[in-house]
């Protein structure tokens, strides 16, 4: 017991509450920190990248939620039941395993001006055959995204379909027997019965993808001029690139709240719209 | 018919980014150029790309290094989470639900707001750039997932067995260990191979706490590899991205129904 609660005291709870009162200091880690009150939060108000940081943050709030939450919901659903239905899901499965340094290799080399993304839009006849995705805002927040997308589906669908294994039947079959199938069986009996599931799916896609730093930080490193920067990454780049780092937990700590806020609310929206239903 | 009709063009299209990395991986980096990179080369090259990447930037120790990390925070989390779970459902430490609310609370926070204080702190006590340093983070962030589990799991196991055991005259310690510890044999494995794929993946710590071969992580490797100032060979940085995602992949597909029930328990 002691152990457990030392190591965690010492190495989460102790720098959890050094950070939120370096958060109104300002440190450069040689002089001693000084006390500067909310100084550090009226700059970030003033600053343009942070302004573009909360956008990109919320862009992969919702996009990288919305999307692969759904897309993961139609492929669980589609394979649910039917014979070789997991020989179907491993191309969404094998993504996931790569570490978010992994996906942003891959996707950095897809995704480099003239690469094969812009290859494959020139085949299809769509736009941007010839845009550079990573050099352009927003759009290099927004093909990180599908890249994220690609990696996440998977395991969305994979948590589908444990949820779809262990929903009653009787009210499936009974609506089979009524003649309901396909879009009508889904919308009015099986999306209701996975309603508490998806709620949590999208809240943990919420706080994770809030968080997000890994394959922005490989894929552009918040570039070009700090274009695609989310939260995570400027704090990083406060803190360890201009060493500022009062300024830098001030980030951490908009991010906490941030995170802290989206998931509060959402969590009691959802609860409390579940308790009108019931 | 049409269910499958979607998912096998949804299933193709996902893999033509693997088709793209594998392909790509495996050709000659003189041979790669950026017309050529949709058609396979029978020149097949990834042993070398991978040796071009281990020479270049050190692979070899940063994987003895992660390997080292991945196996041991795991088991150490893995430990710790046993015994105060065991202290709080077994023993029934006096106000052991807010012990463990204190444990489970650690995991609230985003690693933001861990990453300066570990830093500056690491950097006093000479633990910056260290493997014990790391072993020791990472085993901290472990912790709390391993808690949670084993409280649930020791909650399931009938009283009667500690009781039993007391009568017949069992230390507290022997029991943990003879009874309690092989009894929850799967549970501690499902947690290990849960935690030892999110060690093998950080990026973070890794990026923040170490610098040198011998103690970086792998993926903070692999994207110093990957930078643009690296002028690395592409093929040569896919490979390498192949070669150490190798492990991961393996151990997912091999326990996948493991990871969704342990991401819909875990994190909240």
């Amino acid at each position: 017991m002691a152990p457990a609660v030392l190591l965690v005291a010492a190495l989460l709870y102790a720098p959890f509450l050094w950070t939120l009162y370096l958060g109104f200091h300002e440190y450069d880690g040689l002089r001693p920190a000084e006390f500067v009150g909310l100084d550090n939060f009226i700059r970030l108000l003033d600053d343009p990248a942070l302004l573009t940081s909360i956008r990109n943050t919320l862009m992969w709030a919702v996009g990288g939620t919305v999307v692969p939450v759904a897309l993961g919901l139609l492929i669980a659903v589609l394979s649910y039941g039917i014979r070789g239905g997991t020989w179907y899901r491993l191309p969404f499965l094998l993504p996931y395993a790569l570490s978010g340094a992994g996906l942003a290799v891959i996707w950095g080399f897809i995704l480099q001006s003239g690469g094969a993304f812009n290859d494959v839009l020139e085949w299809l006849g769509l736009p941007g055959a010839d845009t550079r995705f990573l050099l352009e805002s927003p759009q290099n927040t927004l093909v990180m995204i599908m890249a994220f997308t690609w990696q996440q589906v998977g395991v969305n669908a994979l948590l589908f379909m444990v949820g779809l294994q262990s929903i009653p039947q009787e009210p499936i079959e009974a609506a089979r027997l009524d003649g309901a199938s396909g879009w009508r069986l889904f919308r009015h009996i099986t999306w209701p019965l996975l309603a508490p599931l998806t709620t949590v799916v999208v809240g943990l896609s919420l706080v994770a993808t809030l968080k997000t730093f890994d394959i922005v930080w490989v894929t552009t490193q918040g570039g070009p001029g700090r274009s695609s920067e989310v939260l995570a990454v400027t704090m990083y780049r406060n803190a360890f690139v201009s060493h500022e780092y009062g300024y830098g937990s001030a980030v951490a700590l908009v991010l906490t709240v941030v995170a802290g806020a989206v998931s509060f609310g959402y969590l009691r929206r959802q609860l409390s719209a579940r308790r009108g239903l019931a | 018919m049409i269910r499958r009709l979607v998912l096998i063009v949804l299933g193709v299209l996902w893999l033509i980014p693997i088709y793209l990395l594998l392909v790509n991986a495996f050709r000659p980096p003189a041979n790669y150029d950026g017309e050529q990179i949709w058609t396979p080369d029978p020149e097949l090259a990834f042993v070398d790309n991978v040796r071009a990447a281990w020479d270049a930037v050190g692979l070899g120790p940063s994987i003895a290094a992660t390997f080292l990390y991945s196996a041991v925070s795991p088991a150490l989390a893995v430990l710790l989470g046993a015994l105060a779970g065991y202290a709080i459902v077994v023993l029934r430490l006096r106000g052991g639900f807010w012990w463990f609310m204190f444990i489970f609370g650690g995991t609230v926070f985003p690693l933001q707001m861990l990453l300066i204080p570990l830093f500056v702190s690491y950097s006093e006590v000479m633990l910056y750039d260290t493997r014990t340093g790391l072993i020791l983070i990472y085993t901290a962030i472990l912790v709390p997932f391993a808690a949670f589990v084993m409280r649930n799991f020791f909650t399931g196991i009938a009283r009667s067995v500690f009781e039993a055991a007391r009568v017949d005259g069992a230390s507290v310690l022997r029991i943990f260990l003879r009874l309690y510890l092989p009894m929850s044999l799967p549970a501690l494995g499902a947690i290990y191979i849960l935690e030892f794929t999110l060690i093998w993946n950080d990026l973070l710590l890794g990026l923040t706490l170490s610098q040198s071969d011998p103690v970086r992580p792998i993926m903070t490797t692999v994207s110093a590899l990957n930078s643009a100032y690296a002028g690395t060979a592409i093929p040569v940085v896919l490979a390498a991205g192949v070669f150490v995602s190798l492990p991961t992949v393996v151990l997912f597909l091999a326990t996948q129904r493991l990871f969704a029930r342990g991401l819909s328990l875990g994190q909240f």
